[in-house]
């Protein structure tokens, strides 16, 4: 048999550079021919990586959208890839240029581009776990069975992410990257500062503002507030009183060890033990920031294990990584799919045990939260599951959906269902045995979900026995 | 009671053995700890040990680490770290695995409680076998009916059913006991979304059944899938596997390939409700492409 392949894109639009790359994930049946099916991503190449761009700006705030459609065509051309045939992707735009005008600039013009996508601003923890899955953290703790964090350090922010193996144990972000200052190559003017190091530059009152001319040396004392606050990030020496003020929106809670670590990011390209001569080439503080990391605590004090990806970690994990499938045995209704950007409603444990009718307040309460100026738009519901549930329990749980969710299916908005343990079949059986005929619904299982989270569910492959999912984490913790 | 309180407890009894035996004559205390022992009859039970999950149960004393022993169990319900005292297994280890083996022979040689079958309204059967010894004994008593019992299931039950469904005991009371009230219902409201279905009191209850048996009932029935649940040889991680058998016109003596089969049906499986709506789809599949085992994966593979 013929394994399925999925084509996923992953365009990461960042403070500094612009990338896409273009992955092929293999779907794969794992169990034998006579088994029930068990299917997963068995591979995940990236089969092109486009030119890295800087991120055109119209401002210092605003992308250039239309700059932006322009290198994705180009690339899709380039990489001989017909829009049509991708199935899944991710267009984040991540770091300082993660606002939501952007968001709608980009998808705008967008718009029939990437692949219909939607285009996401993805929060700093969602970079975080990004980043760190495109440099193959996640693999190295898998293997070494020892937590392990990743340090993206792109232009305008690090982002950071411990992983216990696969799972996501803490992620945090300090406005800390090598574009913090730009420089004039030739003049060695500094053109731009970013405003917390203007902060920082009158805290400790240098003589450095737009215009003036700088040496390493001068640039010494910030390089230095700069590292200090990285090595206080993964628990490294006192408090830099700093610290607090570089933080982007929260640190690690460190109530655990990390004794290995990797670098991405485009600072990752300069952790070099020499400064080059040209210390400016790149217009920026990277290869300083990137020299002064290699000669810190944490190359001291922790394991520094090579990251798969340095500059394009979060592009790879965008497209790559982001991409996964539901469990094997789930219903759905044809002619649905694909769904983008559902918003998750999650049900509390205590709610699910609960019996039917206090199942279905709680659910169509819970679904009311959604109501914006009155507006009622669909929601995904997503509960924990039972792991060897009674045939009583699925019942139960169908009949508080289906009682709960009136509002919905009063607006005739397909039901999306997503379980955590392995019973979406049977659930989506007995659903539809309880919705009208005909009734649009989706019951997927083994995809975990938060609150907060957003989810894209793309068309059925493998014939038809799952569904490929992009879970999008906005919200961490 | 977790592992911690049975470890103790254990070492609790034999330091009061051994204490017991070496100060008796001499020692005033040790007098009055021994009848202390004696004395201290309760109406505490025992906690149950099948009830610590073994996956989590970590018995290495000092271990270098821990956590990376654990994350490797979890992948495995063999009896990893359960350490030693001498050259032996400890006592809660042996104790266990006893309790294992006894609960896989006992769903070997125990009955299905014959309440559970007949309160679900099966047509109650048995095949040649006379004895549970024959049945071990002699598999293929277990794959016959008697002329009685044929037309017993002839006329109890519909001619010609698109789908005949059947529950035999098999090698495992306890998979049948655990799981049938649970599938049942998940096959036939599975089977409704396909427009099929089946009644309960047409469903055959077999006793002393092999998996052939299905095909002396496909014969008799002439029905066009037959659908076995049967429980599965015990093993020491769960003694209530079930798996479902199902052939489109079985007939006796027919290759094993044209069988499907969906194993592992148990709480630490495939749970039964998943599975039942599963065996649903793969029924309908059978009844509309009028094929059942290799026959079937080929014609799937055709049409992709």
């Amino acid at each position: 048999m013929k394994d399925d392949t999925i084509l996923s894109v992953g365009i990461d639009l960042g403070t500094s550079t612009t990338q896409l790359v273009l992955s092929r994930l293999t779907i794969k049946n794992f169990a034998s021919a006579f088994s029930v099916p068990r299917i997963n991503i068995s591979k995940k190449e990236v089969i092109y990586k486009s030119d890295i761009i800087f991120t055109p700006l119209l401002n210092q705030q605003t992308i250039d959208a239309e700059a932006i459609k322009r290198f994705v065509a180009e690339q899709y051309d380039k990489a001989h890839i017909d829009k049509q045939n991708i199935q899944m992707g991710a267009v984040i735009i991540t770091g300082e240029t993660a606002r939501k005008d952007n968001a709608n600039l980009v998808t705008e013009a967008l718009s029939g581009y990437a692949g219909d996508f939607v285009v996401a601003t993805a929060g700093p923890d969602l970079e975080s776990i990004i980043a760190g899955k495109g440099a193959g953290t996640n693999v190295a703790s898998k293997e070494s069975r020892h937590h392990t964090a990743n340090i993206d350090v792109g232009g305008g922010t690090s982002n950071l992410v411990v992983f216990d193996g696969d799972d996501v144990l803490d992620t945090a972000c300090f406005d800390i990257g090598g574009r913090l200052i730009k420089i004039d190559r030739n003049t060695q003017k500094i053109t731009y500062i970013s405003p917390k190091v203007i902060k920082l530059i009158a805290a400790l009152d240098l003589p450095i503002s737009e215009g003036t001319k700088v040496t390493p040396s001068t640039l010494k004392p910030i390089i230095q507030v700069l590292v200090h606050v990285l090595e206080n990030s993964v628990g490294i020496g006192e408090r830099n009183p700093y610290y607090d003020m570089f933080i982007t929106n929260h640190g690690l809670r460190l109530d655990y060890k990390i004794p290995a670590l990797t670098f991405s990011g485009g600072v990752a390209d300069c952790l070099q033990e020499e400064l080059p001569t040209d210390i400016f080439r790149y217009g920026d503080i990277g290869l300083l920031l990137g020299n002064a990391l290699r000669h810190s605590a944490i190359f001291t004090q922790k394991k520094i294990i090579h990251s798969l990806e340095t500059i394009r970690a979060t592009v790879v994990g965008a497209g790559s990584h982001t991409t996964d499938v539901s469990g094997s045995t789930i219903s759905y209704t044809t002619g649905i799919l694909p769904i983008r950007n559902l918003p998750i409603l999650k049900m509390a444990r205590q709610d699910e045990n609960r019996d039917v009718n206090n199942l279905a307040t709680s659910i169509a309460e819970k679904i009311n939260w959604y109501r914006v100026q009155n507006e009622l738009n669909n929601v995904v519901l997503a509960f924990n599951g039972l792991k060897n549930p009674h045939y009583s329990d699925i019942q139960r749980y169908a009949a508080g959906i289906v009682d709960g969710a009136a509002v919905l299916i009063n607006k005739h908005e397909p039901l999306i269902i997503l379980v955590h343990e392995d019973m979406a079949k049977a659930l989506g059986h007995s659903l539809f045995a309880r919705l009208p005929q005909h009734y649009p619904f989706i019951c997927i299982d083994s995809v975990k979900v938060e609150n907060g989270d957003y989810i894209d569910l793309g068309e059925p492959i493998a014939e038809g026995s799952v569904l490929p999912v992009i879970v999008k984490t906005l919200i961490f913790g | 009671m977790n592992e911690q309180d049975l470890k103790s407890m254990i070492e609790n009894i034999l330091t009061e053995m051994t204490d017991n035996s070496k100060k008796e004559d001499n020692s005033p205390a040790a007098v009055t700890a021994s009848d202390s022992v004696e004395s201290t009859e309760s109406d505490e039970i025992l906690d149950d040990i099948t009830e610590i999950d073994l996956r989590k149960q970590f018995l290495v004393p000092h271990p270098h680490d821990r956590e990376g022993y654990l994350k490797m169990k979890s992948f495995t319900p063999a009896r990893l770290g359960m350490w030693r005292c001498g050259s032996r297994y400890k006592t809660a280890s042996v104790l266990r695995f006893r309790a294992d083996h006894a609960a896989a022979q006992d769903a070997v040689f125990s009955d299905v409680n014959p309440e559970i079958p007949k309160s679900m309204g099966f047509v109650m059967t048995q095949t040649t076998c006379k004895t549970k010894d024959e049945y071990l004994t002699r598999p293929d008593h277990g794959r016959k009916f008697s002329d009685d019992m044929a037309e017993k299931i002839r006329t109890n039950t519909e001619k010609s059913p698109k789908i005949q469904m059947v529950v035999g005991d098999g090698l495992s009371s306890a998979a049948i006991e655990a799981n049938v009230r649970e599938i049942i219902p998940a096959i036939k409201q599975g089977l409704k979304v396909y427009g099929l279905d089946f009644d309960e009191k047409n469903v055959i209850y077999v006793k002393y059944c092999r998996v052939g048996a299905e095909d002396h009932i496909g014969e008799i029935t002439n029905a066009d899938v037959v659908c076995l649940l049967v429980g599965e040889r015990p093993g020491l991680v769960t003694a209530k596997s079930m798996s479902a058998y199902i052939a489109y016109k079985p007939t006796m003596g027919m290759p094993e390939a044209r069988r499907t089969v969906v194993s592992n049906i148990h709480d630490g499986g495939l749970p039964a409700v998943e599975a039942g709506a599963y065996i649903a789809e793969l029924l309908d599949k059978m009844v509309r492409l009028k094929k059942s085992g290799i026959d079937l994966k080929a014609v799937e593979n055709e049409t992709k």
